[in-house]
């Protein structure tokens, strides 16, 4: 094969195996229609079989692929992955009238695999529970990522892998857990169910059914922030609850890597990261912040205006979306820090969107030591980080990213702004799409949703979020014209 | 298999690219960042930035759990302490890259193995025997010995003379039921394909024979090469290869060593007496013609510089040297190079990666060979009592298509295989094998 030619036979045999995965996950959702005594079954049974019959064709008959793939490839199915997924995970809502919109169950369900938790659903409660479950579900895939999930379970080529992995999980720097990709997924995975099962357990003693117990464990460990009530996690008004939630949301946005030397008790690596301290001191600056601001502007008791403050800083932060408490209906300084918060982030590595705090973190210590390097401008100054002097190549990526992410959210805005929004509307909009948290600020606060936005609308959104939690590039690759050039 | 290789030079790069192919844990410790990206980035490996001889790195690398720790960076000391530092910390087994023939004499090697160093490998020796093998088969690309000499493996260029062009392998099998060698490989257009009975010969082909000791006289009618007695041979570059070479070479045969150097030039006088060197530039042809290019048995290039090499090999050819070698240490020139008409290339990577890949093979393997013309490797094994090549004749085992058992040696007597052998326990089995499949083979004799 010429290089500078795609390997277009490999593309679609690694779309045909994900495409049925994707129908395997779709026949979970038959046991819960079961048991609930709900007929559409027979809905998640066709769905699932038309996904598993497409992807098993194509797999099929490109199964005599060559099997290298480059970084081209690599962007290609993992781009397209996520749009199919997209595509076909509509066909459970569409085929039940669930959501009888086209742009409306792609916007859902991109909102689901982006682990967004935008939801234009007006009554969230009127689903059966297989639709409520499968919804849960396309977060829960996601979270940890289609490609990561595949690699797990797929033996793909080593090389092949690599560039799969890479372009689904850029991160700002990668870490492997173990010599071999393989290993890595499953090591990801197998922690990534382990929290999710711990979750399950503790939500069920704090007193939700077990449905809801296993529905939220699946929505918070991905960051989602989908939920099977309108109300959202006020539902249950209980601390117990939300302190849980509050844990095991800062434990998704935290690198899971992190998570994994913690596991294995080794306590220095943890405490040793910098992306970790600070990503758990913006979460007590903030919440005390933002706390002490409710004492006084709410006349709340200090317990619970701090639980609401911490609850609401982590699920933003953490880009969940989980709602308590309407934060728009606060001061207006207090519902700028929340916006504030919206770019942030968690951590790289993370199942979280947004800029990622290390981003954050090396933009903030470049600027100012862009301020010493005037002063001296011979001097060699380089930034630091983990106590690690970063390759300029590095710091330029950063801020490339940074970038990029400002001018993409200017130009949406604009975009949405022309079918008609307020200004806190696009903003909120885009912001919260792009940043893969849900609700946004102005009409799209939390306690409103996306359905009033018009088709074009809509599916504009599902872009930003894919754009979103692919973390800019490997979409935004297969728009400059160098990718195609033979 | 976890697999640590401390250094991704040349060497440490194409080992974990191979090793990691083959399905083992690959770390990689090295402290230039722009090699690990590359290497991090485009193989399934891990990668660890620092000192192969730092003690942290190294449990970092969880050496402790390694089954072998591969030292290939450019030190020749860091190689030494980290390979005894690995084993103290808990690596199984520890290879270690040497540049100097002082640590193999046996009181040495001795000592080493005590503190720790179980192999070392000296690619430049290797290469320089190697270059002596083949002059005395001056008409082959490739020769290869196994059991000591009681089958070998040639490689050779199908020139538009020979007669087997346009011929099947069932064409030219032996009429006799005795077979003498075996066709097991043909390197055609960079693609390396196994043979089967209707595959025909064409020109230009590299193809790779098994034969037994009394194969060989025959082979050479096949191929329409005759067997060159080398005598005037010609080495540019007084590098350790060359001098090497020179140092074997120089009591049988004339040897005329050229050398840019002035200084380097003196002090190579200095240690070789059977031979001629001269201080001046190979790329010169006035200074080649005076020294007598044109009557030169055999060329040898093996400066540091791969493209002065082919360059000079192509030269020497054109000028009427038989026999020409060259050592390419950059691999994508490997089949350009051999297209163009030089006879052989040297490569000290693959030599090296050869031999150390040896040892991460769980049956019982005597050698294993790279082979320059292909991607392939050819090996021995020994078969044990259960192995499952043992249980039935080599048509009824589900062996690997991507490899052929060329030839058997029993006892003090050797075959070439077909379908209807038989593998016996103890027997040596001389397998060639495609990259990707040698786990597999391993199995068999298991």
């Amino acid at each position: 094969m010429k290089s500078g030619m795609l390997n277009t036979r490999m593309v679609v045999n690694i779309l045909g195996f994900l495409l049925i995965i994707e129908g395997l996950f779709m026949f979970l959702s038959i046991p819960v229609s079961l048991l609930y005594g709900e007929g559409d079954f027979v809905i998640f049974l066709l769905s699932g079989g038309i996904t598993i019959l497409i992807g098993g064709v194509s797999y099929f008959f490109s199964r005599n692929a060559e099997k290298n793939i480059y970084r081209r490839e690599g962007y290609i199915i993992v781009s397209m992955g996520w749009i199919l997924f997209s595509l076909f995970g509509t066909l459970p809502f569409i085929l039940s009238g669930s959501i009888p919109s086209m742009a409306g169950a792609f916007f859902e369900t991109m909102s689901g695999f982006t682990t967004t938790g935008a939801t234009i659903l007006d009554d969230i409660e009127a689903l059966s529970h297989g639709m409520l479950f499968w919804r849960s579900i396309t977060q829960w895939i996601g979270g940890m990522g289609i490609i990561v999930l595949s690699l797990a379970i797929l033996p793909l080529l080593g090389i092949g892998g690599m560039q799969l992995f890479i372009a689904e999980v850029p991160g700002v720097t990668y870490d492997k857990l173990h010599p071999r990709i393989r290993g890595t997924a499953a090591r990801l995975w197998l922690i990534y169910i382990i929290f999710t099962f711990a979750e399950t357990v503790l939500l069920w003693i704090g007193g939700m059914d077990i449905f809801d117990a296993v529905c939220h464990s699946f929505t918070t460990m991905s960051t989602g922030g989908y939920s099977t009530k309108n109300a959202s996690i006020a539902y249950w008004d209980s601390p117990f609850i939300q302190y849980v939630i509050i844990i095991f949301m800062i434990i998704a946005g935290t690198n899971f890597t992190i998570s994994y030397f913690a596991l294995h008790l080794r306590f220095d690596k943890v405490y040793r990261n910098e992306e970790f301290r600070y990503y758990l001191g913006f979460i007590l600056l903030f919440t005390f912040i933002i706390g002490t601001g409710l004492i006084f502007s709410l006349n709340l008791k200090p317990e619970e205006s701090f639980r609401v403050s911490l609850f609401q800083v982590v699920s933003i932060l953490t880009t969940t979306g989980y709602v308590t408490y309407d934060y728009l209906s606060w001061i207006s300084i207090l519902g700028v820090l929340i916006l504030f918060l919206m770019f942030f982030g968690g951590s790289a590595g993370s199942t979280s969107g947004g800029v990622k705090i290390m981003r954050v973190v090396v933009l903030i210590k470049n600027s100012a030591l862009e301020l010493k390097r005037l002063i001296h401008p011979n001097a060699v100054i380089p930034v630091r980080f983990n106590n690690q002097l970063l390759d300029t190549q590095l710091i330029t990526n950063v801020l490339a990213f940074i970038s990029f992410y400002l001018i993409i959210i200017v130009i949406s805005m604009l975009g949405m702004s022309a079918l008609g929004y307020d200004l806190d509307t696009s903003l909120g909009s885009v912001i919260a799409c792009i940043g893969n948290i849900g609700p946004g600020i102005g009409g799209v606060g939390p306690m409103n949703n996306y359905n009033h936005i018009p088709d074009i609308g809509k599916w504009f959104l599902s872009l930003l979020m894919l754009i979103g939690r692919l973390e800019l590039f490997t979409v935004l690759v297969l728009f400059s014209p160098e990718f195609w050039r033979k | 298999m976890k697999i640590v290789i401390a250094g991704a030079g040349a060497v440490g790069s194409h080992l974990a690219k191979m090793l990691s192919n083959e399905n083992h844990d690959i770390t990689v410790i090295e402290n230039d960042r722009e090699r690990l990206k590359n290497i991090g980035s485009s193989f399934d490996i891990l990668t660890l930035e620092g000192n192969a001889s730092s003690i942290g790195i190294l449990r970092e690398a969880k050496i402790k759990k390694a089954d072998i720790f591969i030292a290939v960076t450019q030190s020749e000391s860091v190689n030494v302490a980290s390979s005894i530092l690995a084993k103290e910390l808990g690596a199984a087994k520890t290879i270690a890259r040497i540049d100097n023939q002082e640590y193999l004499f046996p009181v040495n090697r001795e000592l080493l193995i005590k503190k720790g160093i179980d192999y070392m490998i000296y690619p430049e020796m290797i290469a320089a025997k190697e270059i002596v093998g083949l002059l005395s088969h001056a008409g082959m690309s490739d020769v290869v010995d196994f059991s000591g000499g009681r089958l070998h493996l040639y490689a050779f260029r199908l020139e538009e003379n020979a007669p087997i062009i346009n011929k099947t392998l069932i064409d030219i099998s032996d009429p006799d039921d005795v077979l003498e060698y075996r066709a097991v490989a043909i390197t055609r257009n960079e693609k390396t394909i196994i043979p089967r009975g209707h595959d025909m010969f064409q020109e230009g082909d590299l193809v790779y024979v098994i034969t037994n000791k009394g194969g060989v006289n025959n082979l050479l009618r096949y191929t329409g090469k005759e067997n060159i007695e080398v005598r005037n041979i010609m080495i540019l570059g007084g590098s350790r290869i060359g001098v090497r070479t020179a140092q074997d070479l120089g009591d049988q045969h004339y040897v005329k060593l050229i050398e840019i150097d002035r200084e380097k030039s003196y002090r190579i006088s200095n240690n070789i007496d059977n031979a001629l060197v001269i201080n001046g530039d190979g790329t010169n042809v006035d200074l080649l013609n005076q020294e007598g290019l044109s009557s030169m048995d055999a060329f040898i290039a093996v400066t540091g510089n791969s493209e002065t090499n082919i360059l000079s090999c192509l030269l020497a050819r054109k000028m009427g040297v038989r026999k020409t070698i060259a050592e390419v240490e950059n691999m994508d020139y490997i089949p350009l190079s051999e297209n163009i008409g030089i006879d052989t290339i040297i490569n000290k990577k693959l030599i090296a990666a050869g031999r150390i890949f040896r040892f991460t093979m769980s049956s019982d393997v005597t050698t294993i060979r790279c082979l320059t013309g292909t991607e392939a490797e050819v090996m021995e094994f020994v078969a044990k009592q259960d192995s499952p090549v043992t249980k039935g004749s080599l048509r009824d085992l589900d062996f690997p298509k991507n490899a052929i058992i060329g030839g058997v040696v029993r006892g003090n007597s050797s075959f070439i295989a077909n379908g209807d052998t038989v593998i016996k326990p103890s027997d040596r089995v001389v397998v060639f094998s495609l990259p990707g499949s040698i786990s597999t083979v391993g199995k068999f004799f298991n």
